[in-house]
């Protein structure tokens, strides 16, 4: 038997063990048994919360009987849902809720952030001013905000007629065409400074170098901005702006104490809509159906949060 | 006037059928044949109260022995901080005088805020762990009747007899023609209003609006006049307090949300499309959409914003709880500088009178207040219900002495006897326009006793009117609208 010469020495070398997923397991048993109090504690106020609502999700729940006695009708509550002129109504509002909530806010957090990344006297107490909004409660805010919009005693309508402005209040949330839009501008102004802290976080990993050498070499501030700073702020915005969705989809305390959800609807959106279906009207078997939905859309947003979270993370490890 | 004959005839058989009862049944309590509901009147109330006594520890003693031996669970809402003191006196006075009649009987009581009464009940309901007896909001023990929660409860099991409560409330209790429960408490609203601005709009200012009409009229006057609103709508969407205000306005003209002001309500008919309830959201409408003499924030108003306008003299009339006198007094002493003269001189110029009746002569008012309800074995903690007991503590809460010293603040004995009591004459003597409110008593109808009723009130009426009032939908459609609705949760359906 002849020997081709070199390979002897790699013959000798063992191939290396490829681990099972058992193995893996038992060689790591220790980590697990850290992890389970927290695990189990987990599945108990998450994971049976969720199996119960997908659970009811199939059956009929009428005001007449027990939830034990549930009535189990398949698809019924999904059809009833996604059939309805109403759901497609405030499925319409949440998209509208959700998608400008989260550009403006992401927008006047990222002017907040430029702004407040040049050195200039007052900058700390300035920052400190921005950030009240989103150390407010939300609760306190709604009732404020209740106020200053109050179609008959609303503080900014007794403004403006004090300057001249109008001759009498403003309808801003007891009128069905304004009253979604007088939401978003409350839930702006709440959420901005969120926008704002994350994005100065990510000014700061821009390298002042690239900086000054695009002035060097003649580039306008608005050149600079966007062919240098803005290109590494794509992965925090990616995650600001996904963290701002899922926020603004499970909105829930604005829209309910300022108007809860009306005039007649003109304000709901899914999770009042889902909130008066259950603790209102008692229909847990289509609130339930309804949540499920909303959670399905979620799970999707939440997908594409990892995704942005953890991009070039494959890569820095095979590197 | 059908409708006045009707409750004569009502009142006349409620009295006999106590007269017999008194006579059949040895260990009885009642007293109802002293009190004659066909007179009632704020003159008559006045002119029993404080004419017989009762003594609630030997009357109960008739039915469980005063030395029985056991134990009770309670749930109900007493008094918080927030209550005056002489509710907390009054609570306190009547677990010590129980105690003191019945000394081998434990309680085990927790007091729970309005609020989270029925979601802590539901919940208690789903492990079995219960109390044992329980009082809710006047509507709230339909939803736990219909689901086979608790034990049937009927004035007799405790010692009294029909005659002894209002009919009104002992509908409210009945579900498919059994009785769940017995009222603690019950309480109508009235009409309240600013004197001075009815005369600075160039009205009586001494009368109230008569027809619901006059309402419209009246509002509009005073809007026109004094640029401020005239009455104070509410229209909130998922609020108790909507149903509170616009049903008796819907039931004067005629309509109802099912047929439950008729004199045999069967809660299958839908009325809230008919003509009496088209005409009074018409009337609606003309006050926000047309007059706009209402406040305009009224779809997201409940009637706690609308007390801040009233005390400061920005508001022309409301309907109102008995307690609002008190809750404005209160209001006038925590202001401050001007703002404490313009409330002083509201509270001087607030009034009360009846709610006002329909073109027809009809008035009606929610019929309010509380019922005491007795849980199934099965669902409660420990698996058993000590009977005798639960009779005990049912018997001393609802006597005519306890029912109204426990109602002191805001609310009337559910046990009519109470009007007899002295306690019910200092009540008179004490809380102002108290006799004014406690006469609208009779007008009162309770809500459909249906598991659906909350639904249809807090949801479909509200929607109802902002469908109409914000323009969304034509008053006619908005009707139509609601009526579907109703008619398809009655029917066990219902969208989204």
């Amino acid at each position: 038997m002849s020997t081709v010469p070199g390979q002897a020495i790699f013959r000798d070398v063992p191939e290396p063990r490829r681990i099972g997923l058992s193995q893996k397991v038992w060689n790591s048993r220790f980590d697990y048994l850290y992890v389970a109090p927290a695990l189990i504690v987990m599945l108990i106020v998450i994971g049976y919360p969720i199996y119960y609502t997908i659970e009811l999700s199939f059956f009929n729940t009428p005001a007449s009987l027990a939830l034990s006695a549930k009535q189990f009708n398949g698809l019924d509550n999904y059809v009833t849902i996604l059939t309805s002129p109403v759901f497609w109504k405030v499925t319409w509002q949440t998209v509208l809720w959700t998608v400008l909530s989260t550009f403006f806010a992401f927008m006047i957090g990222l002017g907040a952030a430029l702004a407040l990344h040049r050195e200039f006297a007052g900058r700390g107490v300035l920052r400190a001013l921005l950030l009240i909004p989103w150390v407010v409660s939300a609760v306190a805010a709604s009732y404020v905000w209740k106020w200053l919009y109050h179609s008959d005693f609303g503080a900014i309508s007794a403004m403006l007629t004090q300057v001249g402005w109008i001759d009498k209040p403003i309808n801003f949330i007891d009128n069905t065409n304004t009253s979604l839009y007088a939401l978003i501008v409350v839930n702006v102004w709440k959420e901005f400074s969120f926008a704002m802290i994350m994005l100065m976080a990510g000014l700061q990993t821009v390298p002042d170098t690239l900086l000054r050498a695009a002035q060097v070499d003649g580039a306008s501030p608005w050149q600079r901005f966007w062919h240098v700073t803005f290109p590494h702020l794509q992965g925090v915005s990616m995650v600001t702006l996904l963290l701002l969705a899922v926020q603004n989809f499970n909105s829930f305390i604005i829209p309910w104490i300022m108007t809860g959800g009306g005039p007649a609807g003109s304000s709901d959106i899914w999770i009042t809509h889902i909130y008066q279906l259950a603790f209102g009207r008692q229909r847990w078997g289509v609130a339930s159906a309804y949540a499920v939905i909303l959670f399905i859309v979620m799970m999707v947003l939440g997908y594409f949060y990892v995704r942005a979270l953890t991009k070039g993370d494959d890569a820095r490890a095979a590197g | 006037m059908h409708m006045n004959t009707g409750r004569r005839l009502l009142g006349l058989s409620m009295a006999v059928l106590s007269a017999a009862t008194m006579l059949t049944t040895a260990t009885t309590a009642s007293y109802a044949q002293s009190v004659d509901l066909s007179k009632w009147s704020p003159e008559y109330v006045k002119s029993i109260a404080g004419t017989k006594q009762f003594d609630a520890a030997k009357d109960c003693g008739a039915v469980v022995p005063n030395d029985y031996t056991g134990s009770v669970s309670y749930w109900y809402t007493g008094p918080f901080e927030a209550d005056p003191q002489i509710a907390h006196d009054q609570d306190k006075a009547f677990w010590e005088a129980f105690k003191a009649a019945y000394p081998n009987i434990t309680t085990e009581v927790q007091s729970i805020t309005y609020n989270e009464l029925l979601d802590k009940f539901r919940t208690s309901l789903l492990g079995n762990s219960a109390p044992a007896v329980i009082r809710l909001q006047i509507l709230g023990g339909v939803e736990f009747a219909a689901k086979g929660y608790l034990q049937p409860l009927k004035p007799e099991d405790v010692g009294y007899t029909a005659a002894d409560f209002w009919p009104g409330a002992l509908k409210s209790v009945t579900y498919e023609g059994v009785s769940y429960g017995l009222p603690t408490n019950n309480e109508t609203m009235a009409m309240i209003w600013n004197a001075k601005v009815f005369k600075d709009a160039g009205l009586d200012p001494e009368s109230p609006p008569a027809t619901w009409d006059d309402v419209v009229a009246y509002s509009k006057q005073i809007n026109e006049k004094l640029g401020i609103p005239g009455y104070g709508l509410v229209a909130k969407q998922n609020a108790g307090n909507t149903p509170f205000r616009f049903m008796p306005q819907l039931w004067a003209y005629g309509g109802g949300a099912l047929d439950e002001a008729s004199a045999e309500p069967g809660y299958k008919d839908v009325w809230i499309n008919n003509a009496g309830s088209k005409q009074a959201l018409q009337a609606a409408y003309q006050m926000y959409a047309v007059d706009k003499s209402v406040p305009t924030s009224a779809l997201t108003n409940t009637q706690g914003e609308n007390q801040a306008p009233f005390i400061a003299g920005k508001l022309g009339m409301m309907i109102a709880h008995p307690a609002e006198y008190a809750k404005m007094n209160d209001l006038a002493s925590k202001a401050t500088g001007t703002d404490k003269v313009v409330a002083d001189e509201v509270v001087a110029n607030m009034r009360y009178g009846l709610i006002p009746t329909g073109p027809d002569g009809k008035r009606a008012v929610v019929f309010g207040g509380s019922n005491i309800h007795v849980v199934k074995p099965e669902f409660v903690q420990g698996g058993k219900v000590d009977e005798q007991a639960v009779k005990a503590l049912i018997c001393f809460w609802d006597s005519p002495e306890w029912s109204t010293k426990l109602a002191w603040v805001g609310s009337n004995p559910g046990n009519i006897n109470g009007f007899l009591t002295d306690a019910m004459k200092e009540r008179l003597d004490t809380i102002k326009f108290l006799d004014v409110t406690t006469s609208m008593l009779p007008n009162g109808i309770p809500f459909p006793v249906i598991p659906q009723a909350p639904e249809i009130m807090n949801i479909i009426v509200p929607d109802m009117l902002q469908n109409a009032l914000t323009g969304n939908m034509t008053v006619d459609q908005a009707a139509e609208d609601a009526a579907t609705k109703v008619k398809a949760i009655v029917d066990g359906g219902g969208g989204i």
